[in-house]
């Protein structure tokens, strides 16, 4: 049989040759921070593989994956394409998946492969995990790509309404985590309603699960849609999910690591700062904590952990086509002449949208749209629109079109005062920023325009690019 | 035993390398929630060569900004 979860995507890394197995002896600091950022930094986050550690010094044993879903050609093989797929296609196969929508499966299982090891005494994450400190100034060890699942405490036997979320957390003790969720997250929804009852949350961890999960869990879906069930719609298969041991949560059945314990209630404890995605650190809040009671896990585990910090990182490879695709179809929805969306950078606080103009100056109006959906009213600052056969993805087309389309006097436009990302680390006071719209597509009727003709796209080339790469590849 | 970022004497021991190589420990200051390993840089675990923009010597941890506010019980 197949094996699923994390274990199977490594093992398909591996095949395509996007894994390597690193078993020289490391130190946890800075060691792994610096093989992360390598492995990431390679072409650019294009080509680089994951990381399999398993020499960390007072760790000898275990098992740490670095880089999983860090660079496109390891999306591409989540993707089930060939590796060395081009952005674009990506994205389009990316879109198809997920306009699967909220209609995947879910197979409850029995003795989970998450709980074949369970430790309910003497509980030390510093122990029983290789943790290591992602960036220098942060507060401590970080889990910097978990699942976190929560229920809905006044519905709490809503699947739909269940929670996987990804949120940064600190391990601030053996069996003591802080945690930022923010009241805007579905996770958040679920903590003032647990702290307007006064009851203790139950809380699920769930670290190394399939970059499928990963990529759902860090997805702005609505409030009542299953992560689970997108996760089984996107990989065209039921998805296999257990009970937690001491609460009513659902986690993936073939999860490396499962923490299970409750949210403190009412009380808020100091957690970071920590290199956040912008590449700046965040400050010093006081956040919620969490106590852990169970540790269960699969025989021999593979903690996960991502590298984020000054861009490129996993960060940006693992939201940037989700958030690309939520954007390109909600433009879709009135805005047919919208072709592609690349919203990659920095979770979309600069966007480039590929747009026929149905009239003159339409593409301006869609660049307003964009910045009043729900992420680009505090995202998309910085709007870049280009013609609908411009590729999005391909930065040197994009910097042609700038290059030759646009009238400054005309086609840059400031919106001063919007609402900005608090992250944003040019945002003023936090939470307060403005738009910047660059139009870069070619003037339609009405709007009058310089008589030119472009060089037309030559489409009937690509197939040759085949061609060419595999006499390239036989000439070795 | 001394905090490196706060410099208040809350810190203590919390774990051992659990291969029993002895190659580090780990500490862990329960006022302000810094975690450090013996082993790390000095610019990360000597608090005379931290920078000093990380450090939280002067601060009341209970002034630290609250992003999610302890919302009112329900009656
Ligand atoms: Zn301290």
């Amino acid at each position: 049989m197949e094996e699923s979860g994390l274990r199977g995507f490594l093992k398909k890394l591996e095949k395509a040759g996007q894994l390597v197995r690193y078993t020289d002896e490391v130190m946890p600091e800075p060691d792994i921070r610096l093989i992360g950022r390598a492995a990431v930094d390679i072409a650019a986050g294009n080509t680089g593989p994951a990381v399999l550690l398993d020499n960390i010094k007072g760790y000898k044993g275990k098992q740490l994956a670095l880089n999983v879903s860090g660079t496109w050609a390891n999306n591409a093989v989540m993707l089930g394409m060939d590796k060395d797929t081009p952005l674009k296609d990506q994205f389009f196969e990316f879109a198809r998946r997920w306009a699967g929508g909220s209609d995947g499966e879910l197979k409850w299982v029995k003795n989970p492969p998450c709980q074949e090891v369970k430790i309910t005494k003497d509980i030390n994450l510093y122990e029983l995990l290789p943790l290591f400190r992602v960036n220098k100034y942060d507060a401590g060890f970080y889990f910097s790509k978990p699942a976190v699942i929560t229920r809905d405490p006044e519905e709490p036997g809503s699947v739909d309404k269940q929670n996987v979320g990804l949120y940064r957390i600190q391990v601030q003790g053996p069996d003591t985590l802080g945690i930022q969720v923010l009241p805007f997250h579905d996770g958040g929804i679920h903590l003032r309603k647990a702290e307007e009852m006064g009851v203790a949350l139950p809380v699920v961890i769930c670290l190394g699960v399939h970059p499928v999960v990963s990529l759902m869990a860090s997805a702005p879906l609505q409030y009542d849609k299953s992560e689970y069930k997108y996760a089984a719609a996107f990989m065209e298969t039921p998805m296999n999910v257990a009970k937690a041991l001491t609460a009513d949560l659902d986690i993936p059945a073939d999860a490396e690591v499962v923490l299970e314990g409750e949210f403190v209630p009412r009380e808020r404890f100091v957690e970071g700062p920590f290199g956040e995605f912008p590449g700046s650190y965040s400050g010093s809040r006081r956040q919620f904590r969490i106590k852990i009671n169970t540790v269960t896990t699969r025989k021999n585990p593979i903690f996960e952990n991502l590298y984020v910090g000054r861009p490129w990182t996993e960060h940006d490879t693992l939201i940037g086509l989700n958030t690309s695709a939520t954007l390109y179809f909600q433009l879709r929805e009135t805005m047919p002449e919208v072709k592609a969306v690349n919203a990659i950078y920095q979770h979309g606080l600069t966007i480039i949208v590929a747009t026929d103009n149905r009239f003159g100056c339409y593409a301006k109006t869609v660049a307003m749209r964009l910045a009043s959906t729900p992420h680009g009213t505090s995202y998309a600052k910085n709007i870049i629109l280009v013609d609908g056969d411009v590729d999005p993805f391909n930065l040197v087309q994009v910097m042609w079109a700038i290059s030759t389309r646009v009238r400054p006097q005309k086609d840059v436009i400031v919106i001063p005062n919007t609402p900005g990302m608090p992250l944003d680390p040019c945002s003023e006071p936090p939470g307060v920023g403005a738009k910047m719209i660059i139009d870069a597509t070619t003037p339609a009727p009405p709007e009058v325009s310089r008589e030119v003709r472009m060089v037309e796209n030559l489409p009937d080339a690509e197939p040759y690019q085949k061609i060419l790469m595999d006499l390239q590849k036989a000439a070795r | 035993m001394k905090c490196v970022r706060c410099l208040t004497d809350n810190a203590s021991k919390v774990a051992e390398a659990p291969d029993g190589s002895k190659a580090w420990e780990v500490y862990v200051c329960s006022r302000c929630n810094f975690v450090w390993r013996s082993t790390e840089e000095p610019e990360v675990i000597d608090p005379e060569k931290r920078d000093p923009w990380f450090q939280l010597a002067d601060v009341d941890v209970d002034d630290i900004l609250v992003f999610s506010p302890v919302p009112p019980l329900r009656k």
